[in-house]
């Protein structure tokens, strides 16, 4: 009997734990996103808030906006975190040496820093009078503050995308590196053999060996990039905000009846990251992507 | 053709060196800078002002510090405690409804953790738990602890259970089997997991803000208000203190983990000579 029931009491502390403080969480909001909070004498229940939700213009901006700059961010960062995957690869195989692994660490330090303080470091580099504007003008390039794009705190989002592509590339990187690392040195001889320069060797071995880990890779940087909080509330502007922003906001807004709203925004944007989720789930293990091949 | 190689290779170098660290010269510099004025690519006025406030003069800084500290190491603590059986569970015994408690303990990986905070929140002032440590340690479990029973899992995948087994046939009781055997084997895992755990808890800002009410000061609560339009050279100096903090607890912890093998290494080795 007690071997039976033993790996459920193993089981048990974690999984009350997250059932406790997380799914209770969502539950307690649910609640009050139908509008029961019985502190405060509301005992009905109703479909009040995601009614008014969906017909306000606000909500609509705001997911819009949310899964534009996601999409960029993740498509950039994807691309950017595959090119510096290869280009170490290659360089890794030219050089055989430790050296290199020094690379490994360096990338991990833009996924080692805080959102807060990435999104920190954008607004220094890019902000009209911030460093690249400087450079700019230095060279000769702009005259004045003005003439430097607006490109943080703008209302299409590039702030809040360069934020991400800097921070997440690195993730991608080290999502695409370990495939790469399958892929073995003969490989890269019997193409050469067969005539194949870098780029045919790229094009038709490299390329089609990462694309599924890649894919996956680029997916979760849009999940993680669509519920993030931190990067778009320092980068971004008070409208349109992005879906978790816009929660933040209607909640801390100060009046109970914006309350049931924001709790309402959330359990969507909890029911599109569970989507969204899933998806990539199922996609990673359909193309076997963190096992790979033999 | 060696030439244009090594051309290739310098042009590449410089490439991946601007795009990971050219970010930071503009941070570094504003720390240093007193009213650093456009269009100078340089400040004109190098100050260590900045640095003395945030380091000297505003007590706050080494407080928060250490309340960020504090909240992530007993959130790793607890973490590892509830992860290493829940780990065991799922890698080693034959589970029904397996699925269910692995789409529990996951969910926190892909929901992100403010929808449930904020959905407690009025729960938690209820219960006293906001404005204080144990509240926000309480808020930050959720999104960490999946990260270290991820981590103990993969440990697990590869602890044979005829070394277990072994061990005991050699008269091991169970306490002892964990700590010579199991134990030394999980650690590598257990370590990159704490790793994870800590990195993401000293990050949080919104659910230490909401739980904390601002009155839990951890340091990205106190950065905050400088990086969103205070003063640049304090909020520059801030920023390099806070990552500077990740990355020390994560180096300090990969040292600790090395020591440790260092230890046993040499235990083993003197263990054989007599």
């Amino acid at each position: 009997m007690l071997r039976k029931i033993k790996p459920y009491l193993l089981l048990f502390p974690a999984a009350a734990t997250i059932v406790l403080l997380f799914f209770g969480g969502l539950f307690d909001g649910f609640l009050k996103s139908l509008g029961y909070f019985p502190a405060i004498g509301e005992t009905g229940f109703s479909l009040k808030a995601y009614s008014s939700l969906f017909h306000s213009d606000a909500f609509w901006d705001s997911l819009i906006v949310t899964i534009r700059i996601a999409a960029i961010s993740s498509v950039l960062s994807a691309f950017l975190g595959a090119i510096v995957a290869v280009v170490v690869f290659m360089m890794h195989e030219k050089s055989r040496s430790g050296a290199l692994n020094l690379w490994n660490r360096l990338f991990q330090l833009p996924l080692t820093i805080p959102h807060l303080v990435g999104g920190y470091v954008i607004v220094l580099l890019f902000m009209q009078s911030g460093f690249l504007s400087k450079i700019l003008a230095k060279v000769g390039v702009i005259e004045q503050i003005p003439d430097f794009p607006v490109l943080v705190n703008d209302s299409f989002g590039w702030g809040i995308i360069l934020a991400y592509t800097w921070k997440e590339a690195p993730f991608v990187a080290l999502m695409v590196y370990p495939v790469l690392e399958r892929i073995h040195r003969k490989w890269r001889d019997v193409s050469r053999v067969y005539g194949a320069g870098n780029w045919d060797f790229i094009r038709e071995i490299v390329v089609p060996a990462i694309l599924p880990a890649w894919t996956v890779a680029a997916f979760i940087v849009f999940v993680f990039t669509f519920s993030a909080f931190e990067v778009p509330y320092l980068l971004g502007v008070t409208y349109p905000s992005m879906l978790p922003v816009y929660s933040y906001q209607l909640y801390s807004s100060g009046t109970l009846a914006d309350r049931p709203e924001a709790l309402a925004v959330n359990l969507i944007l909890a029911l599109l990251t569970v989507l969204l989720g899933l998806i990539a789930y199922y996609f990673s293990k359909r193309w076997n992507v963190l096992k790979g091949w033999e | 053709m060696k030439r244009q190689r090594l051309l290739a290779n310098t042009f590449l170098f410089i490439f991946l060196l601007m795009f990971i660290v050219l970010p930071f010269v503009p941070l570094v510099l504003s720390s240093f800078s007193y009213n650093w004025k456009w269009p100078n690519v340089l400040p004109e006025i190098f100050s260590l002002s900045a640095w003395k406030y945030v380091l000297f003069d505003n007590s706050g800084t080494w407080q928060a510090i250490g309340t960020s500290l504090l909240i992530a190491f007993i959130v790793t603590a607890i973490n590892i405690i509830l992860a290493v059986p829940a780990a065991n569970a799922l890698v080693r015994y034959p589970l029904k409804g397996r699925w269910l408690f692995e789409a529990i303990i996951f969910a926190p990986i892909v929901i992100p953790a403010f929808v449930a905070v904020l959905g407690i929140h009025l729960t938690f002032l209820r219960f006293g738990l906001t404005e204080t440590i144990f509240g926000v340690v309480l808020a930050h479990l959720s999104p960490t602890l999946p990260y270290v029973v991820r981590a103990a899992m993969t440990s697990y995948n590869t602890l044979s259970i005829d070394w277990e087994d072994q061990a005991r046939m050699l008269g091991a009781g169970p306490l002892s089997r964990f700590y010579h055997v199991v134990l030394p084997h999980l650690l590598p895992g257990i370590a990159a997991g704490a790793s994870l755990s800590i990195l993401i808890s000293l990050s949080q800002y919104l659910i230490t803000f909401i739980i904390g009410s601002g009155q839990v000061m951890t340091l990205p609560i106190l950065l905050f208000p400088f990086i969103s339009g205070g003063d640049p050279a304090i909020a520059s100096a801030y920023s390099l203190v806070f990552a500077g903090m990740a990355v020390a607890a994560l180096l300090i912890l990969d040292l600790a983990l090395k020591r440790y093998y260092k230890k046993k290494q040499a235990a083993a080795s003197k263990g054989v000579r007599e």
